[in-house]
């Protein structure tokens, strides 16, 4: 299809053909990236073979001082007078002999990797009455992975040391001068800045990110759940069972909840997202209208619902809407239903009455956004299509609806992601309920998966089934994004509005 | 020189055993309990330290959790836990499953055993061992009514009628795993498990899918049905308030909202049969200790905590009601109206045991199904279909 073709399309069809092309593309994409990774792997242990070598012939063809560097760390720093550099890498290699090996701790970094393959072996026992406390399979997990973590940073800072001392050697071969400590921490300042300023965020990050996050993945390959509590009792790794136990559909398992549960997750997103949009937009350009009177307080009206914090509102709203709240009961007093409307105990009323709450709490923001971007728009634009004898709708098609959905289309994103992870409003409203016999695991019919997450965790103490479904939900959340970012005009028309 | 070793290490000896008899212990020692009740136990505490001066200068930190917190709060990280802690008996399977309770103290379980009631004996008990301090025995349900409205609480359908009638509403949360038992134990049901020593539900005795059951779930229905019923146990919560299905806690409260025209009594019948339901207990627990002079301290308070003084006193001052039988037996105690509402409901009432945690999940979604109206054109064999559905998903969280 040409280029002509293609632009002589309505709409629809050309959605439809940017989708084709989209899913024709993907098998591509995926080839691509599944070769990136095996170039990336192979690569890898290119390089760690490229090092190797390097390591082995620095030794052999190095100096003395260089030699005992690779024992000693630092020592070949300090020999040729580079002390700053020496000192650190010497106090680094003692840092971590002490964690790994240290004979007085009886829980070294080395009692911890040893653990780590069986998460403890030794049970809690007592001796008379009093308690002895065995392995603690939550910590051997946490400082094992913390370990590793260390042991790499230690492999990586002993290349370092002998890459050092090779440069050195050869810098001092070639007749010239070694930079001195003070030199190294001006060029810290200098034209390496950007070390100092990037190493507390990085160590931050992979202390108080990174680690968890591994933690938490590793979580869901082992029976960390309420029998198998540490201290008092030891829990160790299960391999694939506890996806099973999510994810297959036999009675013990509690497949057939989650794919309702993640299909309410996606219906509620997509219209929490998008009936928002929508009716926040028409709010604002119904404000926005000339001839409007009294515009200032028509706002301050609707952002009153954003001063109210909206815990507050929710809990609030959530009890009007019960079988003895403000609204049944007034709906029977004035004789117009014989008994309560079920809001919260039917399904389904149940998973209306909740996107109707979330229309109401989301338009004012809504709303303060569109108006922003509605006044934006070139008034010339909207002149010449009056001109052309444009009706209001066509002027809302062609100009005012692609220029929003240009500007927030990452904000579309945004929020259809954060709407998934709506834990407030479901939480707050209806706490995932009702539940039913019809499904398993305490999950109620309007539960998103991640309220379910917290029901498991915080109600169950079910660590290792919340562990597999955060990674699930990491993997829902990942794929939308991707296939939804690379659809919306904002990414792939970037020219089209400046 | 023989002697003198001797009698060096006669003396070492005594020395020894005093330490032992003397086991003073001056740390720290978290205690949880209701928000309630804080005021009431740090007064206790300081007439236990009186009383021992042992322990004089130990430092006792009192903490309001709730009950229902306790136990999360403890298995989420024992070692960060209170060392005492009160909670209610459908916690304790649990508890000792995740290895956050000590057993009693035998000496002092051969007390418990012998001055407390029967019900709440069994109640901190699994298999043979004794693992908590029963603390009271008034967590039972019963209805609170307005006397000027319900013209006769001894059945519900005329309860319901009459709230009906004044255009109010009757409170009972049936889709709790524990306020449920009201139907089907009074029907006849039964549905117990049996622990072993270590806390794990090893089997069930379950009766829920027979003609009472299916009986029971009908009665269910029937009140769900009902334009005045309205799911709740809090009169707190409730706005239209006539009639509650509620416990002593809300004693106060239901005084307030009802004023002169407060009511209690026994659950009415339903469908010509007595209501039933758990008779419960509150009690206190001790954390595993790996110090043994911290362990005895331990030991001393909780065991004080729940004597019969402390227990009447806290009657006096919080209204729990006691555990203990001599307690029971004090003339305010028998006059209170709510406690003897309960008393004469616990006739109809299981001594609550042990049931797995998911079972109260399970029954949820039973009631919630039933709110949902899923049954109401459900015929007798449909309603015997969902029963055995349910007694197979529990028989399924029996320990393997």
């Amino acid at each position: 299809m040409t280029d002509l073709d293609y632009l002589k399309l309505s709409k629809p069809q050309k959605m439809l053909v940017d989708l084709r092309r989209f899913l024709a593309a993907l098998p591509g994409h995926i080839g691509n990236g599944l070769k990136n990774l095996v170039m990336f792997i192979v690569n890898f242990f290119k390089g760690i073979g490229l090092a190797i070598v390097d390591v082995i012939q620095t030794f052999i063809h190095g100096d003395w001082k260089t030699k005992v560097s690779y024992f000693v760390m630092g020592f070949g720093s300090c020999a040729r007078g580079q002390w700053g550099r020496g000192i650190l890498f010497f106090v680094f290699q003692t840092l971590f002999n002490f964690y790994m090996f240290n004979p007085n701790a009886s829980q070294s970094g080395l009692y911890y990797l040893g653990k780590l393959s069986t998460l403890g072996t030794i049970e809690t026992h007592k001796e008379g009455r009093r308690t002895v406390y065995g392995d603690n399979s939550f910590f051997i997990l946490l400082y094992g992975v913390l370990t590793i973590f260390f042991i790499i940073a230690f492999i990586y800072t002993w290349y370092t040391n002998i890459q050092q001392n090779k440069i050195s050697e050869q810098i001092l071969k070639s007749g010239h001068k070694l930079k001195s400590t003070k030199d190294d921490l001006q060029s810290l300042m200098d034209e390496q800045f950007h070390k100092t300023l990037l190493a507390l965020p990085v160590l931050g990050v992979t202390v108080f990110t990174i680690l968890p996050i591994i933690f938490m993945i590793l979580v869901a390959f082992t029976n960390f759940d309420m029998t198998h509590q540490p201290p008092g009792k030891l829990f160790t790794w299960v391999g694939w069972s506890n996806f099973h136990e999510l994810l297959a559909s036999d009675t013990a398992s509690h497949g057939n909840t989650f794919r309702q549960v993640l299909l309410w997750t996606l219906i509620w997103a997509f219209f929490a997202t998008f009936l928002n949009y929508f009716l926040g937009m028409l709010v604002a350009i119904m404000i926005n209208k000339k001839g409007i009177k009294l515009k200032k307080m028509w706002r301050t009206i609707l952002v009153m619902t954003i001063a109210i914090p909206q815990f507050v509102s929710l809990l609030y709203v959530s009890k009007m809407f019960a079988a003895d709240g403000l609204i049944n009961t007034y709906l029977m007093k004035w004789g117009w239903i014989s008994a309560p409307i079920p809001f919260w105990t039917q399904p389904g009323w149940a998973r209306f009455t909740i996107i109707l709450i979330n229309v109401w709490i989301g338009i004012p923001y809504l709303m303060l956004i569109a108006t922003g971007i509605l006044m934006n728009i070139p008034a010339d634009l909207y002149e010449s299509a009056r001109i052309d004898g444009a009706s209001a709708f066509q002027m809302y098609q062609k100009i005012t609806l692609p220029y929003m959905l240009f500007v927030t289309g990452p904000y579309l994103l945004t929020s259809f992601t954060g709407n998934i992870n709506n834990f407030n409003v479901i939480f707050l409203l209806s706490g995932g309920k009702p539940q039913s016999m019809e499904l398993t695991g305490n999950a109620g019919y309007t539960d998103l998966l991640i309220t379910w997450l917290y029901k498991m965790t915080v109600n169950d103490t079910n660590y290792k089934l919340a562990a597999v479904m955060g990674i699930l939900v990491f993997l829902v959340l990942a794929i939308i994004n991707l296939v939804a970012y690379n659809l919306i005009p904002s990414v792939k028309n970037e020219e089209d509005f400046q | 020189m023989k002697k003198v070793l001797s009698v060096v290490l006669a003396l070492a000896m005594l020395l020894s055993l005093a330490s032992v008899a003397m086991a003073d212990y001056s740390g720290d020692l978290k205690i949880w309990v209701a928000e309630a009740t804080v005021e009431f136990t740090q007064k206790m505490v300081d007439q236990f330290k009186a009383a021992h001066p042992e322990y004089a200068n130990m430092n006792v930190i009192i903490e309001p959790v709730g009950e229902g917190d306790a136990a999360s709060n403890i298995i989420t990280d024992v070692e960060a836990g209170a060392d005492i802690f009160g909670f209610a008996q459908d916690q304790l399977s649990r508890l000792v499953a995740a290895g956050a309770l000590l057993d009693v103290e035998p000496e002092n379980a051969e007390i418990v055993k012998a001055e407390n009631d029967a019900g709440s004996v069994a109640a901190v008990t699994l298999g043979d061992t004794m693992y908590a301090y029963p603390m009271t025995s008034d967590n039972g349900y019963f209805l609170y009514y307005d006397k000027s409205i319900v013209t006769d609480p001894s059945t519900l359908e005329q309860v319901l009628a009459d709230c009906d009638a004044a255009g109010k509403k009757f409170y009972m949360e049936i889709n709790s795993g524990w306020y449920q038992t009201a139907f089907f134990f009074g029907a006849g049901c039964e549905l117990t498990f049996d622990s072993d020593d270590s806390g794990a539900l090893v089997a069930m005795n379950a009766g829920y899918a027979s003609d009472a059951g299916v009986k029971a779930l009908k009665s269910m229905i029937k009140v769900a049905q009902s334009p005045a019923f309205v799911n709740g146990s809090s009169v707190s919560n409730a706005t239209n308030l006539c009639a509650i299905v509620d416990g002593t806690w809300d004693a106060t409260a239901a005084k307030e909202a009802f004023g002169d025209n407060y009511a209690a009594s026994k659950l009415p019948t339903v469908d010509g049969y007595q209501m039933g339901g758990f008779g419960g207990f509150k009690m206190l627990g001790v954390k595993p200790q790996t110090d043994d002079d911290k362990l005895a301290a331990c030991d001393a308070l909780a065991a004080y905590l729940t004597s019969e003084e402390v227990q009447l006193a806290r009657y006096n001052a919080v209204g729990w009601g006691p555990s203990n039988l001599n307690a029971q037996k004090n003339e305010a105690v028998q006059a209170d109206e709510a406690l003897s509402a309960l008393a004469s409901q616990l006739a109809f009432c299981e001594p609550q045991g042990q049931y797995p945690g998911e079972y109260w999940g399970l029954a949820t979604s039973l009631g919630d199904d039933v709110i949902a109206k899923k049954y109401d054109n459900a015929d007798d064999a449909a309603l015997l279909e969902v029963l055995k559905n349910f007694e197979a998903t529990c028989e399924g969280y029996l320990a393997k």
